[in-house]
């Protein structure tokens, strides 16, 4: 019966255009315009965003054309200098490169190191913390979760510089160089670097993926858990066979923030990263840069960059960064497809 | 619908029967008094609290080997409570805690020597809704016992059989890999049903295992019960009459008894099935059949 209402149209609802005169109806027609504006808002700001960065960034797509993805050297050139630097019509200052290689790389190798150390270590946390810690631990551990997650990243950058660093270069860096592993190898440094980079990154995604999986952990049904209790499954066969793929799917979304965090995380990675330019690292212990950190590191002298061109050009890092993020989003939002298919409640765990 | 005795003893009716009038007629062999001969579960005062609160009280039952022993009562008289205190899953409950005796197979259920999983192996559970694992329909059935040492050689067989058991292997031979929650309710429950056979328990406990399904899954299930009476031992909980009228050979009624101390769940009597329908003993009982309590 239900079904025919819903097929053919209820003969009662008025036409379109009369709606807003029937009683009762104007409310209805006023809040579904309000939803659909919230819903729209976002993807406005995208749009928007996206056509300004587009628009700032053009000069310097032109000037730089494909050698932006296959040159190595970042510089906005002498400012001091006489004369300029003329490709396809458009001018920067004498010297300018806009090659960010490199840049890419530090970027998708930190923020993939970081997701892969930060992931294992808040699943199983989270998993712990839902399910093994007694109830009053929980509250205090899921507080201190909370208050990691809001600890501004110039903070987390101070630390990595300062003290998390500095150790590990003396301690498992060391042990680690000393085995001497291509591109495990080399001098540990100081501390500032890639992988001192990556691992703050990790702590500070931990959080987001942390207490997003916890959520998911606490909303598995507790009865499909006792179905694997009841049978004389262990607590941890219980946990894989049943939590996880329950969570699975949601765990790939949290990853994907993590990720995105990661790729975007700007003044943490500055500071710890050394900031190295114009050439990759040679080792897991050597300083780098990220299109991020970049942006920030050259804000400041692109300003002054009378031919436009630094500031264009930092436009188009933040335009290719943009990007990466929303190809990063979109292949979680296929690997989470994926995911959800067979033997997997489908829409479940989200 | 069903009038004569005959129907009933032959196999489980409809679901749709009016009043629980059993028409059952005892078994020459065996007279309510006399308890169970060779019991499964010998239950001897036995007590059980929630942290302080007390939700069962000096319950004595014993359930006896391949017959199906129905717990009936109102809601929050402690079925559940009581029936998962024979597979210990209370011992995950924190705070929780036992008293009384409980003899499994001659041994004590509660002994030092006993672990819950060793017991939870050989005692299967069905749930009030169907919950199985998220996984393919094929490894539902398979996990455990490949977890359990079963040769990989003879797991597919054993699929099979359990799923043939469970009177489910037609419906699905076609689509093994497929997602346990492709099927319906009533497939998904067979399936757990299918899932505890493949273990080899001697026991199925059974937490209203038709509450979440229509009529006609709920006949199926019934039909099923019938058929693995003659291997195994079966508890179901229903808090429906007719239901533990036409599966049952034994019925237990529970009800709360309300004091001074607060509400503590009771057994009132336990004997055949259709003494208890028909001439029970105890006047609660009466009430609750007749459909003056509850
Ligand atoms: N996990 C629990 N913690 C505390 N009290 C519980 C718990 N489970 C059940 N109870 C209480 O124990 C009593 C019996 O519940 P239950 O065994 O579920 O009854 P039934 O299955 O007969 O409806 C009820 O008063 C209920 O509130
Ligand atoms: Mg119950």
């Amino acid at each position: 019966m239900s079904i025919t209402t819903e097929v053919r149209p209820e003969p009662s609802v008025p036409p379109r255009s009369a709606r807003g005169r029937v009683p009762g109806l104007s409310a209805d027609r006023s809040v579904r315009s309000l939803l659909l504006v919230a819903a729209l808002l976002p993807t406005a700001a995208l749009v928007f965003l996206t056509y300004q960065m587009v628009k700032t960034a053009w000069p310097a797509v032109i000037f730089n054309g494909v050698s932006f993805f296959t040159t190595k050297t970042f510089t906005i050139g002498n400012l001091y200098a006489t004369g300029t630097e003329v490709h396809h019509g458009y001018t920067a200052a004498k010297g300018a490169s806009y090659g960010i290689l490199p840049l890419v790389f530090g970027t998708l190798v930190s923020s993939f190191i970081a997701v892969t150390l930060a992931v294992p270590v808040s699943v199983g946390g989270a998993i712990l913390l839902a399910e093994r810690i007694p109830v009053r631990l929980q509250g205090v551990l899921g507080t201190f979760l909370e208050l990691l997650a809001g600890i501004p990243s110039v903070v987390f950058g101070l630390w990595g510089v300062y003290t998390f660093g500095p150790v590990l270069s003396r301690t498992v860096f060391k042990w680690i160089a000393a085995l001497h592993i291509p591109w495990f190898g080399g001098p540990a440094g100081a501390g500032q670097g890639l992988l001192t980079a990556s691992l703050v990154l990790a702590v500070m995604i931990v959080p987001i993926i942390a207490a997003t999986t916890r959520e998911l952990v606490r909303s598995v049904p507790s009865i499909s858990k006792e179905g694997a209790v009841a049978l004389g499954l262990t607590s941890s066969e219980t946990v894989r066979i049943v939590t996880i793929p329950f969570i699975r799917t949601g765990v790939v979304a949290a990853s994907i923030l993590g990720l995105a965090r990661a790729l975007g995380e700007t003044i943490a990675v500055l500071i710890i990263s050394g900031n190295f330019l114009n050439a990759f690292p040679h080792s897991i212990f050597d300083p780098f840069s990220t299109m991020a950190s970049t942006i920030a590191a050259f804000l400041d002298s692109a300003l002054t960059d009378s031919t436009g061109m630094a500031v264009h050009s930092l436009a188009e890092v933040g335009l290719v960064l943009l990007v990466i993020t929303l190809v990063a989003n979109l292949a979680g939002r296929m690997l989470t497809r994926r995911f959800s298919g067979a033997g997997l409640p489908v829409g479940r765990g989200v | 619908m069903i009038d004569t005795p005959a129907q009933v003893e032959s196999r489980p009716t409809a679901p749709s029967v009016p009043a629980p009038e059993v028409p059952r007629q005892p078994r020459p062999e065996r007279h309510p008094e006399e308890g169970t001969p060779d019991p499964v579960f010998r239950v001897k005062d036995l007590s059980f609290y929630y942290g302080p609160h007390q939700a069962l009280r000096d319950v004595s039952i014993d359930i006896g080997a391949h017959e199906i022993t129905a717990f009936i009562g109102p809601s929050g008289c402690g079925k559940t409570t009581f029936i998962r205190c024979l597979n210990r899953m209370n011992d995950l409950i924190p705070g929780a805690r036992v008293e009384g005796e409980i003899d499994f197979e001659g041994r004590p259920l509660y002994g030092a020597d006993i672990r819950a999983i060793d017991i939870r192996r050989r005692i299967g559970m069905v749930f009030q809704k169907p919950n199985p694992f998220p996984k393919s329909i094929y490894d539902n059935i398979a996990l455990t016992p490949r977890r359990n040492g079963v040769k990989k050689s003879e797991l597919d067989g054993l699929v099979e059989e359990s799923l043939r058991r469970a009177s489910l292997w037609d419906e699905v031979k076609d689509k093994l890999q497929q997602s346990a929650f492709s099927l319906s309710g009533g497939q998904q429950q067979r399936l757990c049903i299918a899932r505890a056979i493949a273990v080899r328990p001697d026991v199925i406990l059974m937490d209203e295992p038709c509450s979440a399904l229509d009529p006609v899954a709920t006949f199926r299930i019934e039909e099923l019960m019938a058929e693995l009476k003659g291997d195994y031992t079966i508890v179901i909980v229903t808090h429906n009459m007719q239901q533990a009228a036409r599966v049952s050979d034994r019925t237990a009624f529970f009800t709360v008894d309300v004091s001074d101390q607060g509400r503590v769940g009771v057994l009132v009597e336990i004997g055949e099935t259709s003494n208890i329908f028909t001439s029970p003993e105890d006047q609660r009982t009466e009430d609750y059949i007749t459909g003056r309590f509850g």
